[in-house]
Order: C-alpha cells, then structure tokens, then sequence
C-alpha cells in the first residue's frame, strides 16, 4: 500500500512551508516533500542553524524565514528532507527518492511549490570554473558561512546582483568591479510605473540604501555594458567587457553572475500543465487562477515558480491555495474561506505595489547578438551557438528538434542551463518571439536516479509496473 | 577562495576523496563542504573533457555531479556525512590544487 495524504506540498520554500502549515493547523493529512536538508527554500535557506552573525548579515528579510518555519514545525505535517521528487502523475501520484531509496505517494491534491532559478544567461567562458551565480555564493553563505577571499567581479542585472554586492562589499571582499547589463537611465515606460512603487516608501529606500553603500566603498560600478567575457585556462582569470567606447579588463578569480529569476518550469512540463509566455519578463509561468489552480483541478501552483514576485509573495500564494484545498476537502465553508483570503489579498497587493517598477527597470532584453558564436550554450554536451545557428540554418524550427538534431538539452541538466537562452537564440535567428520555437519536452524522470530504485518499488494506481512510469501517458490526461 | 566567516561551524567529518582521507566541514552539502576546502574542480566534463565547478548551488546546473557512496548525485543537494565515499575522477587532468 503506498503512502496518503490529503495533500503533499512539494519544496520548502516560503510557499511550500506557508501551504504546509496552513494545511495542517486546519487538520489535514500533509506531507511536504523538499529536496534541501533544511526547510526555507534558497531564500530562508538554513535559517533554522543560522549563526547570529548570518543572520546580522542577511538582514530582516532573511530573519522572517525562522517564524515561518516554526509555524511550519509546529504543525502537523509531515516533513521529507533530502526528497527528490522525480515524477509525478495528474492522478495524485508522486514518485519520490530518499536516502537512496524511492516510493509512491499518492494525495488528493498537489501543491507545487518548487520555486525559481536564476536566469542562465551563456557568455563566453561562462563554464569556466570560478563563475558562479551570484545566488551560489549568497547560499555558500547561509549555508556553510562561506565568503570569497579572493578578487571578485559581479556582472548582470537585477536587484540581487546590487544586493549580493553590498553583501560582499559589507564584508569587506574585495571587489574589483560591479558590470550591470542594465541601461544607465531606465525608460520612461518604467520611469511611470514608479508611481505605484511610491506606496511602498520602505522597499525604495532598501534600495537605494543598497546602492548607497556600494557607492560609499568606492567599488568601480559600470552600468550598460555588454560583451561580457570570463577567461582563463583552466580557471578564471581575466574578466572583460565593453563599456561604451571603452574596453574593461579585470583580473578575477571569481565571477558572480545574476540575470535575474525565472520560475523553474520542469515539473510542470511534465505534469502537462498549462504554461504562459510572460512577455515582459521573457519566462514561462503555468496559467493558474487566483488561488494558484492550475488546469488540473488537484493540482496547485504556488510561489516564484508560478510567476517570480518575491518570497512574501510566495508566502501568501501558498496560504492562499491551501484555504482552497481546505474548502475543497470539506473543511471550511466558501465564505470563510473567502474571509481568511482577504487580508492575505491585501498583503499581497501592498507587497505588489513595487514590482512593475523593478521588473520594468531589470526588463531582460535579448537579441541577436547578445550571444556570440563561439560561446558554448549547452554545458552537459558542449553545444555552442554557432550549433543552433546552423541546425536553424538548415531548416529546424522547434527546439525539440533542435535538440535531437545537436543534442543541446540532452545531458544531465536537461535542458535547465540552456533552455532559456536556446528559445532566445532560436526565436532571434527566426525573427520570432521565443514562446513560438516551443519549449523541451519533459519526462520522468525530472532528477537521474539509480534504476535499481525504481525497479524495488511497490506501485498503485495507473502504474501497473515501474517500466510503465516512463511510457508516454499524455493520452491519459 | 572562500573562507569560512563562522566560528560555529568548527565540527568536522573524516571522508574519503578521491581515495584520500579527508576532513571537511560537517552539517553542509558535500558543494560547500569542498568549495569551503579550496577543492574548486567537482568533475571533469564528459563531453568538454574540461574541469567544471559547482555553478549554480541550488541543484539547476548538474556541474557539481560526483559518484557520492557509489551513486552519481548533485553534491549540492547531498549533506556530507561521516565515512562518505567521494570520488571526482579528476585523474588526466591538472585541474585541482
């Protein structure tokens, strides 16, 4: 018999954890699957072991992430670490290695909540080791306390890249350069979406302050520049770039890298939910309503992998589809679900209030020379972009294809690292909005797993035997 | 290129690496615990042939895949634990130290 629960909540993150908890506080059957050691997600991560001086350092916003995680703990739910969830079925079956070993659970609901990933955006060098994500090196330091003490470059775009450098900068790093990709004046279109952003006086001025304190450190900070390049022989060495007329070169034996976050849309590939195009932001997001339903009815989406808005944000999705789940299974009546929802519709609004602005400033812009030939886009298999450029040359038009014809997409990471970037570069060569070359078919399952483990598993349901977990079932559903 | 800011995290494990004992930072991933040593290289390349490096930290980028306990896993999703068997195969290259 596999295991039941009335729902299990996939990621630990804050709207896993929210959802979670809200869950079973009202009485149901929970159980959260994460694949971290630790609940709170990348942005709470290891907040429950973190020392006073991570916390000192990480500031308020990172500190909120220990209440919700007591909240969490002090629920009933059932709680997985180290859980990788490797498939998983629109009848309510979730398939799930750990410590080595994988089972079926099944539940009457799912809420994803698997959050997102910093935008993979392929330069030259970009593999070489000593280029991280900037998101790397701020979990290195939730995590293990870990701070680079060596010659640091940060290039990109996007308010985590200023506020890891302040963090580093803070420290004491020592920072060569800060290379945004981001224009020096922001256009007007943005310039007008301040207004609303005005509501939230505290959130600007974080900002500002972040950048202040970049400032006052003297760091050299470039803004607008393009050609961004890591080079080395074995390991990073040189970082280069072109600001302007002007030809940057600095020596570095780390480059932090950050081109903003996108929600990580594998799981729902796979489940065949429904995804939109994001326009503005360049992302799939899945098509939910506003309680975070996706097109299956069982199937929830909550937090920054139903749409990148923030950890607050996440917070309160997943509470809001867990008051669904909860009127849904018979335990709470429409209109006191609907009065539990409210206040957390206005937080979420209030804590809305400055995002149009920020992601209109930190808007990603691709063409077709963002991405030089040369530059390897799949790492798992070593596609450059000069591949793609000629298998489209040739005549493919979809990026299933294409990966069948280079293999780009075909390694371990399965299309996570050069996905975006593929669409991109496929949808420029074509004169086509990316969202028009398709996106990777995914299938189980979503993590390698040993194939021992799914050959000593006990199976229910539409399963009958483990080979049939990786037939094609999209006929089914 | 990293060093650790914390004195709290003094507790070691003893593991193996690359068939040599080693120890590393307790309570971490196997990626931090490593990367906090000064051991950069997770892997060689199976298509580039070229050193790779933890790139992402929050199991998207599948640089960081290492034979931990006989299995090919992400050492940035797998905690370090006494008495683990950590095998890079680094052997061919000058990549590492």
């Amino acid at each position: 018999m596999s295991e039941m629960y009335d729902v299990v909540v996939i990621g630990a993150g804050p709207a896993g954890i929210s959802a979670g908890a809200c869950l079973a506080e009202m009485g149901m059957q929970v159980c959260l699957l994460d694949e971290q050691q630790h609940p709170g997600g990348q942005i709470y991560r290891n907040i429950k072991k973190a020392s006073p001086k991570t916390l000192r350092e990480m500031g308020e916003d990172y500190e909120r992430g220990a209440h919700l995680v007591r909240r969490f703990e002090d629920s009933k739910a059932a709680y997985h670490q180290g859980a990788t969830v490797w498939h998983l079925v629109p009848d309510g079956s979730v398939y799930v290695s750990v410590k080595n070993s994988s089972r079926q659970i099944r539940a009457h609901y799912i809420v994803v909540a698997t959050g997102a990933m910093e935008r993979p955006v392929p330069f030259p060098g970009w593999s070489l080791p000593g280029c991280m994500g900037a998101g790397a090196a701020n979990n290195l330091a939730k995590e293990a306390g870990l701070t680079p003490d060596c010659n640091v470059v940060l290039a990109g775009s996007g308010p985590l890249l200023l506020l890891e450098a302040s963090l580093l900068v803070g420290k004491g790093v020592p920072v060569q350069a800060i290379l945004e990709t981001t224009s020096k004046t922001p256009s007007l279109g943005a310039l007008l979406k301040m207004f609303p952003a005005l509501k939230r006086y505290d959130f600007l001025m974080k900002g500002l302050k972040m950048v202040r304190d970049i400032k006052k450190s003297g760091v050299p900070h470039y803004k607008g520049i393009s050609e961004l390049q890591a080079l080395g022989n074995d390991r990073l060495e040189t970082v280069k770039a072109c600001h302007g007329p002007n030809k940057l070169k600095f020596s570095a034996d780390l480059l932090l890298t950050h081109f903003g976050v996108i929600p990580n849309t594998h799981i729902y590939r796979l489940l065949k939910c429904h995804l939109e195009w994001n326009r503005e932001q360049r992302y799939w997001q899945p098509i939910t309503d506003n309680w975070g339903r996706t097109n299956y009815e069982n199937i929830f989406a909550a937090g920054d992998g139903a749409g990148v808005h923030g950890a607050r944000a996440a917070e309160y999705k997943g509470e809001l589809a867990a008051l669904e789940i909860a009127h849904c299974l018979g335990i709470i009546p429409a209109y006191e679900r609907d009065n539990l929802a409210r206040p957390l519709r206005l937080k979420l609004q209030d804590d809305h209030y400055p995002r149009p602005f920020i992601d209109a400033v930190f808007a990603p812009h691709f063409s077709k020379e963002s991405f030089a030939d040369e530059t390897v886009l799949c790492r798992c298999e070593n596609i450059k972009v000069k591949d793609v450029r000629k298998a489209v040359g040739e005549g493919v038009r979809d990026v299933n294809e294409l990966k069948i014809v280079t293999r780009c997409g075909m390694g371990p990471c399965q299309g996570r690292m050069c996905g975006p970037a593929l669409a991109e570069i496929m949808g420029a060569e074509l004169s086509l909005s990316p969202d028009k070359v398709g996106m990777m078919t995914i299938r189980p399952p979503l993590k390698p797993i040993p194939l021992e483990e799914v050959a000593e598993m006990e199976l229910e349901g539409a399963a009958v035997g483990p080979a049939d977990l990786f037939k094609n079932q999209s006929k089914k559903y | 290129m990293f060093k650790r800011d914390d004195s709290n995290h003094q507790e070691t494990v003893t593991v193996t690496l690359d068939g040599k004992t080693q120890n590393l930072q307790s309570g971490v991933s196997v990626a931090a615990a490593l990367l906090g040593d000064g051991h950069l290289i997770s892997r060689i390349s199976p298509s580039s042939h070229k050193p790779c490096a933890p790139h992402c930290l929050m199991g998207v980028c599948f640089e960081c895949l290492m034979e931990i306990n006989g299995v090919q896993q992400q050492a940035c999703a797998v905690e370090i634990a006494e008495g683990m068997n950590i095998k890079r195969r680094l052997s061919g290259s000058n990549g590492d130290e």
